[in-house]
């Protein structure tokens, strides 16, 4: 049901809105406008609202003080195969949880979420351990298992289980008739219909690996294997302070594919199919 | 020609679960179910050679009007050409050639009825299962699918098995009726059969609408004693406790009939319903005359002799 706001109600939801975007909004235009602006305007009183010239050169001399090319594909790589074995993982294990039965199944799921309450931090000097033993350590392999297994995964099986719960079980029960077998129907039926679901896992779990920033600390030291986050701690000058300009227009370009994942994935989440094709 | 079978009862009775026990969607735990005289307990749905209709359709979302029906043949190997001349003669024989390319969202209800009819014909299967098809549609639309489901059954000569709640579905469409209550058969026959002569009070008040009346009393050499009224019965009956049904419409107006007053007169056109009390019991009547009786008038009435249906009071057994 539709309620319709008078104008003068809808003036003042506007407007609280307005307000309420300040804190998302602000920190954004700094980074991007003080990107393009030298040192001393950015930090001059009062700041300018625009910037006066824009100087782009910042972005240029992202790429001279490190190998930013690189350390992007590294981020890109791995987010990307973070986010896709994280949607594979989860849909399955979603998918057995909600319509396999298998004795203890809720059991077992509980177990599960209760990896949920494990903080990262606490198994990261264990996981450091591991990987030394297996000679992993300044390599990618820490960044892409541990999350596609770990937390992450965890919350988004929960997601793409409560979907698949929701999901009319007529639709199986069809393509049984029809004759298909369980792993067919899983991939045929089921999964299309997820897109919404899979479009949420997407939208968490990409911004979560390219954002990740204890865990490169912690396992990798060469400039050309960083990722972002790791990367833009490194544009400081020779006394160890931050080259702000060089570093906010890293940190610029670093916000692009995030921006990018969310706008592809939450179109997804507008009108999701599963429910259409059942009754009048 | 191959016999259309309805399963009827209430809601909970078990129809729907018995029906999906022939498809195979739900396990067996004793018996036997056969098809084409091949006992199928232990096959997948798939391996049973039955489509089935689903009450709410359960067609694919994300596939179109076309690919819906192709998808099962496509799963069991025929090929390309074969299948578009299955789903084509299918899509010609539900009229369904226009919407070949629609999703299911762009479909109305009873075109969504259609594909998920489409999808079953496509294949020839040896048995249709249709799980309460219509009680989506609106009640106008209900009327007109129900003639295309009898007229596709007619037309492809394929054993159907139906379950509905709605007794005049269940009349209109059948061969042989399965009235079912609380997991039990109560009664299997031809629909006339099942509304001339009824095995007990439930497949009595079932079938048929309005309802049969049920009046209490004693089966005496004088007639039928209830609370207030001697109502006539067919000769050669033993006597003791049990309950009298007549069906409303076979209450006939006699000037020499059982008195009866008025509580109630719904005039439908074709036929004129009347609540009415005889003796102490409330009764319905359907007469064909206009009949125009203010409550709390009397009217003469006589059930029709050839037409009372006589229970046993604690067995429910007919009795007549």
């Amino acid at each position: 049901m539709k309620t319709e706001l008078s104008p003068r109600a809808q003036t003042l939801a506007y407007l609280t809105l307005c307000v309420l975007l300040i804190p998302f909004v602000f920190p954004t235009r700094w980074m991007v406008t003080s990107s393009v602006k030298p040192v001393s305007q950015i930090f001059a009183f009062l700041p300018d609202i625009w910037p006066r010239a824009f100087d782009f050169s910042s972005y240029s001399d992202v790429f001279k003080i490190q190998p930013f090319a690189l350390q992007y594909w590294n981020s890109a790589y791995i987010a990307a195969i973070v986010t896709v074995g994280t949607m594979i993982v989860a849909s399955m294990a979603g998918y057995a949880f909600a319509r396999i039965k298998f004795p203890f199944a809720n059991a077992i799921f509980m177990v599960v979420l209760v990896g949920l309450l494990i903080p990262s931090e606490v198994t990261l000097v264990p996981l450091f351990q591991l990987f030394l033993k297996w000679g992993m350590i300044n390599t990618h392999w820490p960044l892409i298992p541990v999350p596609i297994f770990g937390a992450p995964a965890v919350f988004a099986t929960f997601i793409m289980r409560q979907f698949f719960i929701s999901l009319p079980v007529e639709l199986e029960e069809a393509a049984r008739v029809d004759g298909l077998g369980r792993f067919k129907i899983f991939w045929t039926i089921a999964l299309p219909l997820a897109r919404p679901a899979l479009a949420a896992v997407a939208i968490f779990t990409f911004p979560g690996s390219w954002n990740l920033y204890l865990e490169p600390i912690v396992f990798i030291s060469s400039a050309d294997k960083f990722t972002l986050p790791r990367a833009l701690t490194q544009f400081t000058d020779a006394y160890g302070g931050p080259m702000w300009n060089i570093q906010l227009a890293a940190a610029t370009m670093t916000a692009i594919p995030v921006l990018i994942v969310f706008i592809v994935a939450q179109k997804q989440f507008v009108e999701g199919p599963a429910h259409t094709g059942l009754k009048g | 020609m191959a016999n259309s079978v309805v399963l009827v009862g209430p809601s909970g009775c078990g129809k729907s679960t018995l029906l999906r026990m022939i498809a195979g969607l739900e396990t067996i735990t004793g018996g036997e179910i056969s098809i084409g005289g091949r006992v199928v307990n232990e096959l997948e749905p798939k391996d049973r050679d039955i489509a089935m209709v689903f009450q709410n359709y359960a067609l694919y979302p994300h596939m179109t009007v076309a690919k819906n029906m192709a998808f099962s043949l496509e799963h069991r190997g025929g090929s390309k050409a074969e299948i578009a001349e299955r789903v084509g003669w299918a899509a010609d024989i539900l009229g369904l050639k226009p919407l070949l390319e629609r999703f299911p969202r762009q479909l109305s209800g009873g075109q969504r009825q259609r594909v998920a009819m489409g999808r079953a014909i496509v294949r020839n299967p040896q048995v249709f299962l249709f799980d309460e098809p219509l009680s989506n549609l609106d009640a106008k639309l209900r009327v007109v699918m129900r003639g295309e489901i009898k007229g596709l059954h007619q037309r492809l000569g394929v054993t159907t098995v139906y379950v509905t709640h709605d007794q005049v579905e269940a009349m209109t469409m059948a061969d042989k009726i399965v009235v079912m209550n609380a997991g039990r058969v109560e009664q299997f026959g031809a629909p006339l059969d099942l509304y001339d002569r009824p095995a007990n009070p439930f497949v009595a008040g079932f079938i048929g609408s309005p309802a049969m009346n049920f009046i209490e009393g004693q089966l005496t050499p004088n007639g039928f004693v209830a609370k207030g009224v001697v109502l006539p019965l067919p000769p050669g009956l033993a006597t003791g406790d049990a309950v009298y049904g007549i069906r409303p419409e076979h209450f006939e107006l006699v000037s020499d009939g059982l008195p009866a007053i008025v509580q109630l007169v719904e005039p439908m056109g074709s036929e004129t319903r009347v609540t009415m009390t005889l003796g102490e019991h409330r009764v319905i009547g359907v007469f064909h005359e206009r009949l125009q009786a203010a409550p709390g008038a009397t009217i003469h009435v006589a059930p029709q002799l050839n037409a009372v249906h006589l229970f046993d009071a604690a067995s429910g057994k007919r009795l007549n």
